[in-house]
């Protein structure tokens, strides 16, 4: 029992961080309909920054959050402008975009190996190595400081869904983007700046990502594939919906690596994702869309 | 533009014959070219050395066998995969796997290896296709990524280390020719059974569902098993080119099949060279496997070819979605030996 407990305590604090890496990618899906597979790609891509600024200028990696959060804010602008603003409106607009963000990643994999190489990185901060022991159950310093970043850029988003003007016109593009624009909404401006903001929160969780997790530029395809389970278990679109999947799943996995080892447990998403394509394919919070 | 095509072939068997004879001989003569080439390049062994050109030969083949097949899902029946690289490495797979247990000769086992990977295509198929759009790429990014942990974490298989063969027992300088013929036939069947969809009811159907899967469903096309056998048929080539692949390294491990690059090449190939057509994948295959082939010449390192592959994807989608071979349709330009739709 107390191990389950264990178990729990870490597949939470797991599912926390899972969360905020998620977050941008089901925002960008609910405003722009954009499956952005090139997503985790920039998330090693600013856990590289957060290494280089933590190996080169001793920069502390949750500071480094600050770094790279306005340079992908732009970067996410820039790649709407260059890329996403041209095909707004050709058929088959969702497909073209996950090819499109296809080749963005292969570009991005293949720039991170060229410069960086494809060794195993990860900052070492010394809170990265300690714990917290609260009776029988211990809890990584490492892991607790990243949920709470984590927490706070998730309610941070959602006050700003909730109670700001631009976010309120974010969400209403996310309902219904026609009757937006009707209304006076400049989809095109909430379009960027959500990009931006997606991108921005890939920044934030490749930095909490350099220090939980052992990276290297090809490794983006697996937690890729992660998140994108995660999205649809919750429901593309849906960020209650990618938050409680990201729970589930994460102490799924935790689960699955105590029993039969880390080996096996990305296995667990690829799983619950094609259970939940059988049972429930518009998943737990997700809307029926056809596409 | 889509309407037009499927006019096209609704209205193939009435077009006046003596319009379309020009078109075929150019296309006949073509094509009997093409294959004294492809099956008469070994002969270049009396000329001399030629290993090396033996080996692109097979490579640039290869490629179009692979994105021919991924065609007819990702291109007829417009359900883009990004997981196909499954199928090539389940076909080396059930090869090594027969060989190392049975010891039957991969050349015998690749035809078992191709309907092997047929059964894992129904399989997947009936689970990934209830899926819709990018859903559906979706699951099939984690086939591919299962797949790779499955047999990373398989040790019958040989797990992470990977699988080994003993050299093939040929004459040194014969060495090649076997595998340049097992997978030029593999082309072959490959751009033919691509040919004869194209030309069926079947791919008929495949269009259409492609088009509006609702319509098709009313005009009484059963869409589920249209999906599921177009998935499950472009399984074949792809496994025996996989088991014949496998056998010329002599030595993989499942990273070397279960990679996305792999899946990617075949779907930018059949994108460059104009989706849904048959001409287009096999211009697209020869074209990027040339161009993979001078970057490592010239530039040595593998990094900057996924960068090229990446960014000529971008390009051909933002410039000329189409591709090849229909953008030169579109403009009415597209010379009569290349039209084989």
């Amino acid at each position: 029992m107390t191990d389950f407990m264990q178990v729990l305590i870490l597949g939470l604090l797991l599912g926390g961080v899972y969360a905020l890496m998620a977050s941008g990618l089901t925002l960008l899906f609910g405003v722009m309909r954009v499956v952005n597979l090139a997503h985790a790609a920039f998330m090693i891509l600013a856990a590289y920054i957060a290494f280089f600024a933590f190996e080169l200028l001793g920069v502390d990696p949750l500071l480094s959050i600050l770094i790279a959060m306005p340079i992908m804010f732009v970067l996410g602008i820039v790649i709407y402008a260059l890329l996403f603003r041209r095909i707004e409106g050709t058929p088959r607009y969702v497909e073209m975009t996950v090819l499109l963000t296809f080749g963005l990643a292969l570009v991005v994999e293949g720039m991170l190996t060229f410069f960086f190489t494809g060794i195993f990185r990860s900052t070492g901060p010394s809170y990265a190595r300690q714990s917290f022991f609260f009776g029988e159950f211990f809890v990584p310093k490492g892991q607790l400081l990243a949920l709470g970043v984590s927490i706070a850029l998730l309610s941070a988003l959602w006050a700003f869904l909730t109670f700001t003007k631009p976010g309120t016109a974010v969400r209403a593009t996310m309902q219904n983007r026609t009757a937006a624009e009707i209304v006076g909404v400049n989809v095109r401006r909430i379009s960027a700046m959500s990009f931006g903001i997606g991108m921005a929160l890939a920044g934030a969780a490749g930095s909490l990502l350099s220090f939980l997790f052992p990276f290297f530029p090809s490794r983006h395809w697996q937690w890729v594939a992660i998140l994108l389970s995660l999205i649809v278990l919750g429901g593309m679109g849906s960020l209650k919906g990618a938050v409680i999947g990201a729970l589930i799943l994460a102490v799924a996995s935790a689960l699955m690596t105590h029993r039969f080892g880390p080996s096996w447990s990305p296995i667990t998403f690829y799983v619950a994702l094609f259970l939940v394509l059988m049972v429930r394919p518009q998943g737990l919070f997700g809307k029926v869309v056809r596409i | 533009m889509a309407e037009i095509r499927v006019e096209y072939v609704v209205g193939a068997d009435t077009t006046d014959v003596a319009v379309r004879r020009p078109k075929s001989i150019a296309r006949r003569g073509l094509l009997v070219v093409i294959l004294i080439v492809v099956l008469g390049l070994p002969l270049a062994r009396f000329i001399g050395p030629y290993n090396y050109v033996l080996q692109i030969g097979m490579i640039l083949l290869m490629w179009v066998a692979l994105s021919s097949s991924w065609n007819i899902v990702g291109g007829y029946a417009g359900y883009i995969s990004l997981g196909h690289n499954v199928f090539f490495g389940v076909g080396a797979y059930f090869t090594a796997m027969i060989f190392a247990y049975l010891r039957v000769s991969p050349f015998v086992s690749a035809v078992a290896a191709g309907v092997f990977a047929v059964l894992v295509g129904l399989l997947f198929g009936l689970i990934t296709l209830r899926a819709h759009g990018p859903s559906f790429i979706i699951a099939t990014i984690a086939l591919s990524l299962l797949m790779l942990n499955f047999f990373d974490n398989w040790d019958a298989a040989g797990g992470s280390s990977g699988i080994g063969y003993p050299l093939p027992p040929f004459p040194i300088e014969w060495v090649k020719v076997p595998f340049y013929y097992g997978i030029a036939l593999c082309a072959i069947g490959a751009v033919y059974l691509s040919y004869r969809i194209a030309h069926s009811k079947f791919g008929l159907g495949l269009r259409a569902l492609s088009q509006d899967e609702t319509k098709a469903e009313v005009a009484g096309i059963n869409t589920r098993l249209y999906k599921v056998m177009a998935f499950a048929a472009s399984g074949f080539f792809i496994g025996i080119a996989g088991s014949l692949f496998g056998y010329s390294l002599t030595y993989f491990r499942p990273v070397t099949f279960f990679q996305i690059a792999i899946a990617a090449q075949m779907v930018l190939s059949s994108i460059i060279g104009g989706r849904a057509t048959v001409a287009g994948p096999v211009i697209g295959a020869i074209l990027i496997a040339a161009v993979n082939e001078l970057s490592v010449v010239m530039f040595g390192a593998t990094a900057l070819n996924i960068v090229v592959i990446g960014g000529i994807l971008l390009i051909v989608l933002l410039f000329f979605p189409q591709g090849i071979v229909g953008s030169l349709r579109e403009a009415g330009r597209l010379p009569a030996f290349l039209d084989w739709d």
